[in-house]
């Protein structure tokens, strides 16, 4: 069996397809960051965008992954793009989620001691805010981006290719083993993401944060 | 020298003043202490000053030039900041911490560093030790020294401390009060210092502005004239009913005229000259004694209950006032 596996990961389709899981997985995360920091940033002293953001975020959360990707069909018709939009849509609302409690999490005095002091509204931001939040916001990150290499699987039903190919493959034509090689590959690529950035996650977190961390422990 | 005069604020969406019609002035090199119940304006005012709230009528003048004259985060750059909360910025080092201004300021690495050395030092922290930590590895007491340092930092002649002190325990609090008193004589800033404490305002100010509910000032005096002589009900009830005692602790035995003890102090009890005449008199009364000898400059002073009379003087030594019915 595991022959017959790794035989598939031989195939000359195979490295397409993985180069488009990743290109799917990877578009859609930096699309997604580009639209949700802004707007964590845009809304980061206002309480009401908050909590509507994070309820946008919420839903968004809640609507199962292959209907947005079937949602997408009807207005961007089949392939790689509609696959595209559908995984951003998936992959803002951690982000978001995470990006907007981790800058208003910042605690209070220390924001009103850096205003007494004089920093500008614009280095309060990159000085303190952005810094103290990091951690957060690479957990949103992390988070989108596991949940984005594994809803790219379904971009198969609407044209989009990846390695959903093989999954869907290996069940229509009665290959167990293509199936599971889909799937596998699928999983080592979710672990590795979720170590990569878990490997960020750790070096953009400050010094003193992590002190502060153990400390609280 | 800050000047405020008949200073408004009302906040938006609201239609009733916190703060009204406020004129007092803060002279050069002294603690102004802004006290009262809590809610009834003390920070408001005092942010007034560095403009992180808008004033709504009236100004504040600092020697003498509206404080709207430059903007404000240049003008908050030129005023020291301490508060309660102390704010310390966890994710960078002491040192950095309290290198912030002087580096919004544009300060050489080398200045930036001997200052932070020279300022570790006066708030009696160890600069080998301490620089190069975070605050999350300070204790309370620790980071509010740290806070302190780091509002001195580029030596701005006026300080706003809004209860810098607040956070830790009572005992700690009494040190950083001392030792703030001590590193003020030599920096002689100008410092609005807010707190709700009334012992914390009699032994930090220099004068003291008791605001009431609304921020409507009550009195605006130094300690000891707004202990002899309250004017009104509010205040004399504010400051408590033991203001008499709390008079005394204005004054240290070694800083009154003490007749010498001639002859024999042996068996007399024995007062330290750095002891408040409170604190004395509480040692007198529990040791049963009715004199004790004092020790200064070498000489033996003999401190009676009769030399504590004398210190509180005329008016206060008459036994029916506004102050005591109030109580
Ligand atoms: N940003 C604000 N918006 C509206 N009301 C405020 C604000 N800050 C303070 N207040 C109100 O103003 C009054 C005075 O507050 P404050 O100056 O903080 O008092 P204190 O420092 O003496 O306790 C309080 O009633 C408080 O609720
Ligand atoms: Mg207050």
């Amino acid at each position: 069996m595991l022959y017959k596996i790794l035989e598939v990961y031989a195939r000359p389709d195979f490295p397409e397809k993985l180069r488009q899981h990743v290109l799917l997985s990877l578009v859609a995360l930096l699309v997604a960051i580009a639209i949700a920091m802004p707007v964590a940033l845009m809304i980061r002293n206002s309480r009401l965008g908050a909590l509507i953001a994070i309820n946008i975020g919420n839903i968004g959360r809640a609507v199962p992954s292959l209907a947005i990707l079937a949602l997408a069909l009807p207005f961007f018709g089949i392939g790689f793009g509609s696959a595209l939009v559908a995984l951003t849509a998936l992959a803002i609302p951690p982000i978001l989620i995470n990006a907007s409690t981790g800058l208003r999490e910042v605690d209070k005095g220390v924001i009103d001691a850096a205003r007494g002091m004089g920093l500008s509204g614009g280095q309060i931001l990159a000085r303190i805010q952005l810094p103290i939040a990091a951690p957060v916001i690479f957990a949103g990150i992390r988070t989108s981006a596991v949940q984005t290499v594994a809803s790219a699987t379904l971009a198969t039903f609407i044209g989009g290719g990846g390695l959903g190919d093989l999954i869907v493959e290996g069940y229509s034509r009665r290959g167990p083993e293509i199936l599971l090689a889909g799937a596998l590959a699928v999983a080592i690529l979710a672990i590795i993401t979720e170590i990569g950035f878990g490997v960020l996650e750790r070096a953009f977190t400050p010094k003193g944060l992590k002190i502060a961390q153990k400390r609280r422990k | 020298m800050i000047e405020f005069r008949q200073v408004s604020k009302t906040y938006p969406g609201s239609d009733k003043p916190v703060v009204e019609d406020l004129s007092f002035e803060v002279l050069e090199g002294e603690i102004c202490v802004l006290v009262g119940p809590s809610g009834c304006g003390k920070t408001t005012s005092m942010r007034m000053v560095n403009r992180l709230i808008e004033i709504t009528e009236g100004e504040i003048l600092i020697d003498g030039e509206p404080n709207t004259a430059m903007s404000g985060t240049q003008l908050r750059r030129k005023i020291g900041y301490a508060i309660q909360q102390i704010g310390l910025f966890p994710h960078r080092t002491i040192a950095d911490n309290i290198g912030t201004v002087p580096n919004l300021l544009g300060w050489d690495r080398g200045r930036i560093k001997s200052r932070v050395d020279e300022l570790l030092d006066t708030v009696g922290l160890s600069p080998d030790e301490y620089r190069n930590r975070y605050p999350a590895e300070l204790s309370g007491g620790q980071q509010q020294r740290v806070g302190v340092a780091r509002a001195l930092a580029a030596d701005p002649p006026i300080m706003l401390m809004d209860e810098p002190f607040g956070a830790v325990d009572p005992i700690t609090r009494e040190g950083l009060q001392d030792e703030f008193l001590r590193i003020q004589q030599d920096i002689k800033k100008t410092i609005v210092f807010v707190t709700h404490d009334i012992d914390e305002a009699i032994k930090m100010g220099d004068k003291i502005a008791i605001l009431k509910q609304g921020g409507v000032l009550a009195q605006y005096d130094t300690p000891e004239n707004i202990l002899s002589e309250p004017d009104s009900e509010f205040v004399s009830s504010f400051v408590g009913g033991d203001r008499v005692l709390k008079r005394l602790s204005l004054t240290r035995v070694g800083e009154m005229d003490l007749e010498p003890a001639n002859g024999g102090t042996d068996g007399l009890l024995r007062i330290d000259e750095g002891l408040t005449v409170k604190d004395a008199l509480s040692e007198l009364i529990g040791s049963g004694h009715s004199r004790a000898v004092v020790e200064k400059d070498g000489e033996n002073g003999l401190l009676t209950f009769e030399a504590i009379e004398d210190l509180m003087g005329g008016a206060s030594g008459e036994p029916s006032n506004g102050g005591e019915s109030s109580a």
